[in-house]
């Protein structure tokens, strides 16, 4: 290569960099990829946690049975809110002078006229108990939870004084044991295996990953799209070759996604500065970027070939699609993959181009992989990058100057033999 | 001098250009003129390097063209747009850069050019922002920044108003009086007529017709002459030497038997009839160029 191409291809990088930095749908995805990201990996988190603050709930017990309501108020009166208010204000539903079917009824009326939020029910026929909470929507699983804890221990604690047990038996009995699951490679280091962390630190890169070249991809086309519409391809290939351009298209494209990553991972530093991102989902940070780089050149380089075939809008949308779908296939095997990430399937998927980036940033945090097999898959991913390269710009040359219906796949092969 | 020799390019099912050869001269403005889809375009690709002929041979100056030629070449193509988002200046000096400029240069120049054609105020414009005969503007300086020896304009003047055509047209020919090479692809036979020292004619990809206006007009002249004149218009078909009279009431286009000149007739006439103008009628190149195309698809 020669320095007058270099050049050149620096000159047309610069101007695509340049040109497409400015735009508002790049500053658009710079801003709204990272909170699309967020909203899937928090926003659930964020929702559950945010029920408690609706403020105090009115609710009832109706204990026909007669033995849990006087234990069971007392605990479930001490759930409080943040700010120290009462969790649930609790109302006894019970009342000697009516049947339980009268009761039942009243109770049931008061929940749909809004009264309370919902009741407990206990019955109990010889010594077994059952217990329903009693809602018009579908009830919080906070809450569930916590009335759950509550008349367990009741239960407990009844059972325990019945027998004369010591009492402060309850508490060892009722903890439970939790497992923890640790990371362990031959090095002697040891992880915190956390489903939760793995998925996040995957599904964040995952995500960033595709949501950047699925918007340069898209910027891309449509500027390709641009140019042959208003033929200033002919004046481009007419001042440098076909190559240069494809190359400068290529590197502008790849500084553009580099720049949007470098602004999420600032982002995500400060949110890790905040404990909003659990550290250990860095763990494996400098493999991961070099699967994260050569994944987008892979696709980019796909990109770029594919897409100088559209002379139309509608067929770089049908381009679009096609490429997210091919996308978004690996991401279907985040959650078997963490599971699963030493099966044979799994193995096979890493060695493929396609699903490589995806598979391997599961697989580095999911478990050990071999050095080895590290290295060898960054092999498969440059190879396959460079054979990209060589098949987008031979579609590339022709593609750019042909402005009629789109080429099928079948012709665009023989134009290849044939050059 | 460039020179296209033999130059053919074949597509699956199609000879786009087929055979054909000239060669273009400094100075002179050269007409390549054919109706959509003789091979015109495809001509231009591969004078422009960008697609290969399937035989034959392009030289410039006695050399075969390669990617150096790049440079010297400048391009306005027949389709008009430009980066719509991005500023009038930055566009120009971007295609001044891969044209081998430098950044100084590109925007020196591009000054130059902005005041010659009137549009200095717009650089800071974005193209999108602009009207359609001034982003026409623009892509002239593009074709004209980095001052190219060989320079290929596509309908350079469909789109503009008189004004600006004649603004262009005066350029285009300092441009040639300057020793640059142009060739006009065009439809407008009248400009071609008017700019043209010599031209091409190519239909289905093949050359119909090519060489100076001049010769070529007085190969397709049909001994005709126009003839002005008061209260004469019976006398006309029984003058001497007359084949065939179109007679109208204050004038009249008449044809002459082959060995009889026009001046010769003059001299019979002047006497006959009261005679207030005469004129030799050259075929119009637009005429030359229906006949021909039309005596082509026949055949």
């Amino acid at each position: 290569m020669t320095i007058n191409e270099l050049n050149k291809i620096f000159i047309v990088a610069k101007w695509e960099f340049l040109e497409k930095v400015k735009t508002k749908a790049f500053i658009l995805s710079l801003i709204i990829s990272p909170l699309i990201v967020m909203l899937f990996a928090f926003g659930p988190t964020l929702l559950l946690s945010h029920q408690e603050e609706g403020g105090t709930k009115p609710i009832g017990i109706l204990d026909a049975s007669g033995k849990y309501f006087l234990p069971a108020y007392k605990k479930i009166s001490a759930f409080t809110l943040k700010n120290n208010q009462p969790a649930y204000i609790v109302r006894n539903l019970y009342n000697k002078a009516s049947s339980i079917n009268a009761l039942k009824k009243t109770a049931d009326s008061l929940t749909l006229k809004n009264d309370i939020d919902g009741y407990i029910f206990i019955t109990s026929s010889n010594d077994a108990f059952k217990f329903e909470y009693r809602s018009p929507g579908s009830s919080a699983f906070k809450d569930l939870s916590r009335f759950e804890r509550t008349l367990n221990q009741v239960r407990i604690e009844s059972e325990f004084r019945k027998r004369n047990a010591d009492t402060s038996l309850i508490r060892i009995t009722s903890a439970n044991v939790t497992m923890n699951p640790v990371k362990i490679d031959k090095s002697g280091k040891e992880a915190k295996n956390d489903f939760l962390v793995t998925f996040f630190s995957s599904f964040m890169f995952i995500m960033v990953l595709m949501m950047t070249i699925l918007s340069s991809g898209g910027m891309l086309i449509r500027s390709l799209l641009e140019e042959k519409s208003n033929r200033l391809i002919e004046i481009l290939v007419s001042s440098c070759t076909a190559k240069e351009l494809l190359g400068g298209k290529v590197l502008g494209l790849c500084l553009l996604g580099l720049l949007q990553v470098l602004v999420w991972a600032i982002i995500s530093l400060g949110l890790l500065g905040n404990n909003i991102i659990p550290p250990e989902a860095f763990n494996n940070i400098l493999p991961m970027l070099v699967y994260f780089v050569l994944g987008f050149f892979f696709y980019s380089a796909l990109f770029v070939g594919v897409g100088s075939v559209v002379s139309t809008e509608q067929e770089a949308q049908m381009v679009n699609s096609y490429l997210s779908i091919l996308l978004i296939v690996p991401v279907v095997f985040i959650a078997p993959v963490i599971e699963n990430p030493d099966t044979v399937l799994v193995k096979v998927l890493s060695y493929i181009p396609f699903t490589t980036p995806t598979i391997m940033l599961i697989r580095l945090n999911a478990s050990h992989v071999p050095v080895s097999e590290i290295f060898l898959t960054f092999l498969i991913l440059i190879i396959s990058t460079a054979a990209a390269v060589v098949f987008s710009s031979k579609i590339f040359e022709i593609g750019i100057l042909s402005y009629g219906k789109m080429s099928n796949l079948k012709e665009i092969v023989k134009l290849i033999k044939r050059r | 001098m460039l020179v296209l020799e033999g130059l053919r390019k074949e597509y699956k099912n199609l000879t786009a250009v087929d055979e054909i050869s000239f060669s273009v001269e400094p100075g002179k403005i050269f007409g390549l003129l054919g109706p959509n889809g003789a091979g015109k375009t495809t001509t231009i690709r591969m004078i422009l390097n960008i697609i290969k002929p399937s035989s034959g041979t392009i030289t410039y100056n006695g050399e075969i063209i390669n990617h150096a030629f790049d440079k010297l070449t400048g391009y306005l193509p027949e389709e008009r747009g430009l980066y719509k988002k991005s500023k009038v200046i930055d566009i120009i000096v971007y295609f001044g850069q891969l044209k081998g400029l430098s950044k100084i240069e590109a925007i020196s120049n591009a000054q130059l050019w902005l005041k010659k054609l009137e549009i200095e105020d717009l650089k800071e414009r974005k193209s999108g922002e602009l009207s359609k005969g001034n982003q026409q503007k623009i892509q002239f300086i593009i074709a004209t920044l980095h001052n190219p020896e060989v320079l290929i304009l596509d309908e350079p003047f469909t789109g503009f108003d008189p004004v600006n055509q004649q603004l262009i047209k005066n350029i285009i020919v300092s441009l040639a009086q300057q020793g640059k090479i142009i060739i006009l692809s065009t439809h407008q036979m009248d400009t071609a007529e008017k700019l043209c020292k010599q031209i091409f004619l190519i239909n289905k990809g093949k050359e119909v017709l090519s060489g100076s206006i001049a010769e070529i007009k007085k190969k397709y002249a049909s001994n005709t002459v126009r003839i002005e004149y008061e209260n004469a218009s019976d006398k006309i078909s029984a003058l001497p030497g007359v084949v065939q009279a179109d007679v109208f009431n204050n004038y009249a286009e008449v044809q002459l038997e082959n060995n009889i000149a026009p001046e010769q007739f003059l001299k019979t006439i002047i006497n006959q009839i009261s005679l207030k103008g005469f004129s030799i009628i050259e075929p119009s190149l637009n005429k030359i160029f229906i006949d021909e195309i039309k005596k082509d698809f026949d055949n």
